[in-house]
C-alpha cells in the first residue's frame, strides 16, 4: 500500500494506492497530486492568477474546458437542488468575512447578508456573470478534482483520494471513518464517492457572531441547520459535494448518509441503518 | 296412412319451417360486418391503435439503439456506490470540508 500525503487546495490531501510500491506507483501518486495542484491553480477563487479569480474579476470569460465543465456542473446542481446548492454564493461567503483562504480569516465587522441566485450565461465557450455577483466553486471544484485525481491514479490500481474530506474509492473496498456523536464507525466504500458538510469546522467569528462558511443562498448569509454534520455518499465526489451541501440545508435525504444532527444525535439513513 | 296422421305430419312440418325461419331472421343476415367497422368512432379507434402499436415500436428500436450505442464506461460512472457499515479500522477519515 502506497500512501502520499500533501496540503493543496487549503486542506490535507491524502492519496492511497493498492499497488506495488516502486516507480511506476511513484510516478502516478505524483501524476495524481499535480493534477489537483494543476486544478487547483484553475479553479480556486482564492488564487489571484487562476482562471476562476480572471471570470470573477472581468464578469465575462472565453473560459477553458475545465472551468466550463464545473460551472456548469454546478449550475446544472442549482437547477436539481432547487437553488440550495448554489455557485454565486461568493459574496455572500465574503460580506461573512470568508474572503481569504480559511487560515487568514481574522475578526473584524460582520457585513450584511448579500442576495444569491445570479444568472450565469454560458454561450460556446463563454461564460458572463450577471452584475454584481461572482462565483465561488469551492466545494464542486475540489469533489471534481478528487474525482480527476482518482480517475488518473485508477490506472495504477485500485485507489482512494481524499482532500479533506471529499473522497473518491476506485477499484476494491476501502473502509473509511465517519464521525459520529458516539465516536466514529467505518463505511465500507467500493467505486464511489463521499463528502462531508458541516458547520463544526471553518467557523470563525466576526463583530461578535460565530459564523460559518455554509451559506443559505435563500438568506445570503450562514445557514441556521438542523444538523451540525452530513456525510453522503454518491457516485462522484463532485455529486457527493452538492448532495452533502444540499442535504445541510434542508433537501431530503436520498441516498446512504450519516446525519450528526445539532441536537447531538447521529442518524445513518439510505440504508446504512 | 289416414288424414288424421297425415294432418299431423303437416303441422310438425308447418312448425319445423317457422322455427327455422325464425332462426334464419334471428341471425340479422342483412346486418353485415361492414356497418359495424363504418361507424367513425371505431374507425378512429382502431386507426389510433395501430398507432399507438407503430410508436410503441419505434420507441422500443430507439431505445435498443441508445443501449447498444451507449459507451459500457459509462455506467459503473453513474451507478449508485455499495456501501455497508464494517468493524474494520479505517485506512482514512472524513470530515467536515
Amino acid at each position: 500500500m502506497e500512501r502520499h500525503a500533501f496540503r493543496a487546495m487549503g486542506t490535507d490531501v491524502e492519496l492511497l494506492l493498492d499497488a506495488v510500491p516502486g516507480a511506476e506507483s511513484k510516478a502516478a501518486l505524483e501524476e495524481a497530486e499535480q493534477e489537483l495542484r494543476r486544478l487547483e491553480g484553475l479553479l480556486s477563487r482564492f488564487l489571484p492568477g487562476s482562471e476562476l479569480s480572471a471570470l470573477n474579476r472581468l464578469g465575462s470569460l472565453e473560459a477553458g474546458d475545465e472551468l466550463l465543465t464545473v460551472t456548469r456542473l454546478a449550475l446544472e446542481a442549482r437547477t436539481r437542488t432547487g437553488g440550495l446548492f448554489d455557485p454565486t454564493v461568493h459574496d455572500a461567503l465574503v460580506a461573512a468575512g470568508y474572503d481569504r483562504t480559511f487560515e487568514e480569516v481574522g475578526d473584524g465587522p460582520a457585513g450584511a447578508p448579500r442576495p444569491c441566485g445570479g444568472e450565469v450565461r454560458i454561450e460556446g465557450q463563454r461564460i458572463e456573470l450577471e452584475r454584481g455577483f461572482r462565483l465561488d466553486l469551492g466545494g464542486i471544484a475540489k469533489g471534481w478534482a478528487v474525482d480527476r485525481a482518482a480517475a488518473v491514479l485508477d490506472a495504477a490500481g485500485p485507489c482512494l483520494v481524499n482532500a479533506g474530506g471529499d473522497l473518491a474509492a476506485r477499484g476494491r473496498s476501502w473502509p473509511v471513518g465517519v464521525e459520529t456523536t458516539e465516536g466514529q464507525i467505518t463505511i465500507a466504500l467500493a467505486d464511489g464517492a463521499m463528502a462531508t458538510s458541516g458547520s463544526d469546522r471553518r467557523r470563525w467569528r466576526r463583530g461578535g457572531q460565530e459564523l460559518h462558511h455554509l451559506i443559505d443562498p435563500a438568506l445570503g448569509g450562514p445557514a441556521d441547520s438542523d444538523y451540525l454534520r452530513v456525510t453522503v455518499v454518491a457516485a462522484t465526489a463532485a455529486e457527493a459535494e452538492v448532495r452533502s451541501k444540499a442535504v445541510f440545508l434542508g433537501a431530503p435525504v436520498e441516498e446512504p448518509a450519516v446525519l450528526v444532527t445539532a441536537d447531538g444525535r447521529t442518524v445513518l439513513a439510505g440504508g446504512l441503518g | 296412412m289416414t288424414d288424421h296422421v297425415a294432418r299431423l305430419y303437416a303441422l310438425a312440418v308447418a312448425i319445423l319451417v317457422f322455427l327455422v325461419a325464425w332462426a334464419a331472421v334471428a341471425a340479422r343476415p342483412w346486418a353485415t360486418s361492414s356497418q359495424a367497422t363504418a361507424d367513425p368512432r371505431v374507425q378512429a379507434l382502431i386507426v389510433k391503435q395501430e398507432r399507438v402499436r407503430r410508436e410503441a415500436l419505434a420507441v422500443r428500436r430507439a431505445l435498443a439503439n441508445r443501449r447498444a450505442a451507449a459507451p459500457a464506461s459509462t455506467a459503473p460512472a453513474l451507478a449508485q456506490p455499495s456501501v455497508r457499515i464494517v468493524t474494520l479500522p479505517p485506512l482514512t477519515v472524513t470530515r467536515t470540508s
